[in-house]
């Protein structure tokens, strides 16, 4: 499945990463977990081996390995916004999006054996990434009105 | 343009929901055994209580209307004519079609060579889809069913035994090979399943065949011979050892099959004009997220709309039993001595093995925390050469590929 030839769909923003911007400060990370009730964060920051800092973050693909994948129909894109959302209640834990997920963006919250998956926090009150107001260099950005 | 889908599960809704997105004013049709809309893999949820009818439907609720589909449900189709591009339904009615995809999926295989297992009139059933688990559900609720033998410890088979736990009764699991879940798990990996399942009462015979089923005077089950001329005692016999493709509505049709099944290229084409495959139909990659690729794939192309399939990894799979995770890719043991074998592991269970050969890995397991592993999918399947890591293939993430790939 090429990316290029498929109809994409309406999405409300993406989340783009400039990596030459990030300081490694980790502040994303802890936006996440306040802006989701402590939970475990659903981004990181890791090292490249070149020691490079690296955000990584869901993207909202237009192929979204993890909605082909979740055999449960947890992972659904959203038809109002377009993002990927996920759904605790309706997931199986059967961790197959872990799998699927090309980033390794996807981890399992060992509380309650669920998903820990980026919402663009449409749940959150100030109804926007907290990961990005919350970045000190601007390296996290929210692209708006993207049709992918 | 009407559009016609046979099969309503992952592959057939699939492409149902693809072609709305393509095609907001199209005809759609499908037709399907099926009379309710079910998660095939996870019909142990249902056995186990877990999850209830509406609980396995994985397109939502009111999916049919939203889609603007005509679903006719609990048909059997018997027949494709595609010369007159309709189909033919048991009770005697046609369906016509301009595009038709065939994703009927495919049945539980009961093998020839077991002796009086096709003879026996009840308590032989598979594990496959609803209709499956209604009945064994009901068969291991009633008191005169204490004896529950299971042949087949792949992912379906242990899916059978873990759903019927609850249930109080002797389970045992018969296997031909050396361990459970052989296709995904080496020996060290399929330990805590084993030790586990045998905590909680399961018996289970590995290296062993069942060779004959003894019936009653009724043709009722009553016991399940091993290789080794042992005989377990055996009120409901599950078989789980295979599958086969539903093709045998397309004798006569003209529709060629392959090896294992209806046979259709990297489109979704078959051999005839506007007759389209996808799923478990072909007896290929019999797993879930191939299946919806090839729906969608198939939905592309129904609309003239070129779109390839580029993934053929299929041996990978994830599963969650006892409490134990464990996501298995492509070989679970080294071919031969010219393959690297990385392992590690830790007190808390934690284990993970790597196969790989010039900067290519063939081969994971991961047990335990399976946090942020789906790189190691991606490595796989794209070929990607991971030698120029310098951090250990453990700790290999997305930052050393920043930027390389876009889904």
């Amino acid at each position: 499945m090429n990316r290029d030839t498929i109809k994409k769909r309406e999405i409300s923003g993406r989340i783009k990463v400039d990596r030459d911007k990030c300081i490694g400060c980790l502040g994303c990370m802890s936006a996440c977990i306040v802006s989701h009730d402590g939970h475990s964060p659903r981004n990181r920051v890791v090292i490249s081996s070149d020691k490079v800092s690296s955000p990584i973050f869901c993207q909202n693909c237009d192929l979204p390995e993890c909605t082909y994948t979740c055999m449960c129909g947890a992972m659904h894109i959203d038809p109002a916004t377009g993002f990927v959302l996920y759904d605790a209640d309706q997931c199986g834990s059967c961790y197959m999006c872990v799998m699927g997920c090309p980033y390794g963006v996807l981890r399992m919250n060992k509380i309650d054996g669920k998903i820990s998956k980026c919402d663009m926090c449409v749940s959150d009150r100030n109804g926007q990434p907290q990961c990005v107001d919350r970045c000190p260099m601007g390296a996290i950005a929210v692209e708006r009105g993207v049709q992918a | 343009m009407r559009h016609l889908i046979i099969g309503a599960s992952a592959a057939g809704l699939n492409a149902a929901k693809t072609l709305r997105h393509l095609d907001p004013n199209a005809e759609i049709t499908i037709l399907s055994k099926d009379e309710v809309i079910h998660s095939r893999c996870v019909l142990h949820h249902y056995l186990k209580g877990k999850r209830d009818l509406a609980g396995l439907n994985f397109v939502g609720q009111d999916f049919i209307t939203e889609q603007k589909l005509n679903w006719k449900k609990g048909v059997q189709v018997t027949k494709v004519d595609t010369g007159k591009s309709e189909v033919a339904l048991a009770d005697g009615s046609v369906v016509g079609y301009d595009k038709l995809l065939l994703a009927a999926g495919s049945s539980t295989a009961f093998p020839a060579g077991i002796k009086n297992l096709r003879e026996a009139k009840s308590g032989v059933l598979g594990f496959r889809n609803i209709n499956d688990a209604q009945a064994i559900k009901e068969l291991a609720g009633q008191a005169n069913v204490q004896n529950i033998v299971v042949m087949g410890a792949g992912l379906v088979g242990v899916d059978a035994v873990d759903g019927l736990l609850g249930f109080g009764k002797n389970i045992s699991l018969v296997e031909s090979f050396s361990h459970i879940l052989n296709r995904q798990l080496d020996m060290r990996a399929a330990r805590p399943y084993e030790q586990a399942f045998a905590m909680a009462g399961v018996k289970q015979y590995y290296g062993t065949k069942i060779t004959e089923l003894v019936l009653d005077d009724a043709g009722a089950v009553k016991q399940a011979e091993l290789g080794s001329g042992i005989r377990i005692p055996c009120d409901l016999f599950i078989v789980t050892s295979g599958i086969k493709p539903n093709v045998g509505f397309l004798e006569g049709s003209g529709i060629a099959l392959g090896q294992t099944g209806l046979d259709f290229d990297g489109y979704g084409k078959t051999n005839i004009e506007n007759v389209f495959g996808a799923g478990d139909i072909s007896g290929r990659s019999p797993i879930w997220p191939a299946a919806v690729k090839e729906g969608i794939i198939a939905a592309y192309n129904m609309v003239g709309r070129p779109l390839e399939q580029t993934d053929f990894f299929a041996s990978k799979a994830t599963m969650n039993f006892q409490s134990v995770a464990t996501m298995s890719l492509g070989l679970p043991e080294s071919p031969d001595d010219s393959y690297t074998v990385e392992v590690d592991e830790d007190q808390a269970g934690n284990y993970k093995k790597i196969i790989h050969k010039n900067g290519e890995i063939v081969g994971a397991i991961v047990q335990g925390d399976l946090s942020y592993a789906g790189i190691l999918t991606q490595l796989i399947r794209e070929k990607i050469d991971v030698s120029k890591i310098k951090k250990p293939l453990f700790k290999v993430d997305y930052s050393d590929f920043f930027g390389e790939f876009v889904f």
